[in-house]
């Protein structure tokens, strides 16, 4: 059950930004290098933790329910590694704001599409 | 809805958007060749010549008994994109058998239990019992016959055989993941016995406090913590159930 049919308030909305499995991976990079490389607001340090969590989710999400993403790759043309990760405004701000982030990996997320 | 009881003999798009009629001279006459080929000392198959009707196809097996007009079956098999050669017909006819319904002794012999949808909104889940033939798992439904202990002992015993079923654990991040690698329905089966279940996660490195799990029948089962199962299932376009692992036993039986 979700939790708005439990009668909580429903999360924040996330957006997909569909990032091919070499994106994913550079994103992963620099995030773990945040966080383990200088001292970080503690919310922002959180977001970017979330943001980790989602790439495995991403990828989880796909396993278990591979068509939907499988219908719009068919339809683009994009590659079959290419997933949507689903980042809230704020995990999407607190990505953007990391150092280092690869350009291709900021571009992909500047407007929430694949290339 | 694609009909799937013809299996892998139905042809691609275009033979279904303009299909090839199956007729019912060239269905009969594939029937009298491969019904004998399928039919065993407790399967009988066979025709009857209904007075003023068309024939019927019969298919007997224990208690269970399907009776099925030849030009509806014909009608389904164009319907459903069937090639109106004599080997495609042949193959959609083998399918069709295939998918008849599953007897108690089959059920009590060899039934596995997994989870399975509860209604048709999909929107909860509870235990069904599946009978492997070949490369299908089919549902069981008890029949009028079954009394109680029966129905107990059935249970029981494909709750038991759910534990020896061999499952993929995939660990990708927080989240575990089993699977079935040749019949999706079967990986829910994991979900029997919560504790292995969980000791196997822990044993795959993975630390999973207050453990959920988001079903969804026929696809592989997804373990996660609950904030972490709650972002997996609710951005999904997909049906599915999420539930703490202590909700398991209390499922229905379907």
């Amino acid at each position: 059950m979700s939790a708005a049919h439990a009668g909580e308030p429903g999360p924040e909305t996330l957006v997909p930004h569909w990032l091919a499995g070499e994106h994913r991976t550079e994103l992963a990079t620099a995030v773990r290098a945040a966080l383990t490389g200088r001292a970080m607001h503690p919310v922002a340090a959180i977001h970017l933790e979330d943001v980790l969590t989602e790439l495995h989710v991403a990828a989880a999400r796909d396993a278990v329910w591979p068509a939907s993403a499988a219908r719009v790759r068919r339809a683009t043309g994009w590659g079959a590694d290419v997933l949507p990760v689903r980042l809230s405004a704020a995990e999407r701000s607190s990505v953007l704001a990391v150092p280092g982030l690869p350009d291709a990996v900021r571009a992909q997320l500047g407007d929430g599409s694949a290339e | 809805m694609t009909d799937t009881r013809f299996g892998g003999s139905s042809a691609g798009l275009m033979q279904r958007l303009r299909p090839t009629r199956v007729s019912v001279a060239d269905l009969r006459e594939v029937a009298d060749a491969v019904l004998p080929t399928l039919a065993t000392p407790r399967l009988r198959l066979g025709m009857v010549q209904r007075t003023g009707a068309g024939s019927v196809l019969v298919v007997e097996e224990d208690e269970r008994q399907v009776r099925t007009g030849l030009h509806e079956l014909a009608d389904d098999m164009t319907r459903a994109g069937v090639r109106p050669t004599a080997a495609g017909i042949a193959q959609a006819l083998t399918s069709w058998v295939a998918h008849r319904p599953v007897t108690d002794a089959a059920a009590a012999a060899a039934g596995i239990a997994v989870l399975d949808w509860a209604d048709a909104q999909h929107t909860s889940v509870g235990w069904r019992v599946v009978v492997r033939r070949g490369d299908l798992a089919l549902p069981w439904t008890p029949s009028t016959a079954a009394g109680p202990d029966e129905l107990h002992r059935t249970r029981s015993a494909a709750s038991s055989r759910a534990h020896d079923v061999e499952l993929d654990l995939r660990v990708e991040g927080p989240v575990a993941l089993w699977s079935h690698r040749d019949l999706a329905v079967l990986a829910t089966s994991v979900l029997v016995d919560a504790e292995r279940m969980l000791r196997r996660i822990t044993a795959a490195g993975l630390e999973m406090p207050g453990m959920h799990v988001v079903v969804t029948p026929h696809r592989p089962v997804a373990c996660a913590g609950p904030g972490i199962a709650a972002r997996l299932a609710g951005e999904s376009s997909e049906a599915s159930v999420t539930l703490p692992r202590q909700d398991l036993p209390d499922l229905p039986w379907l």
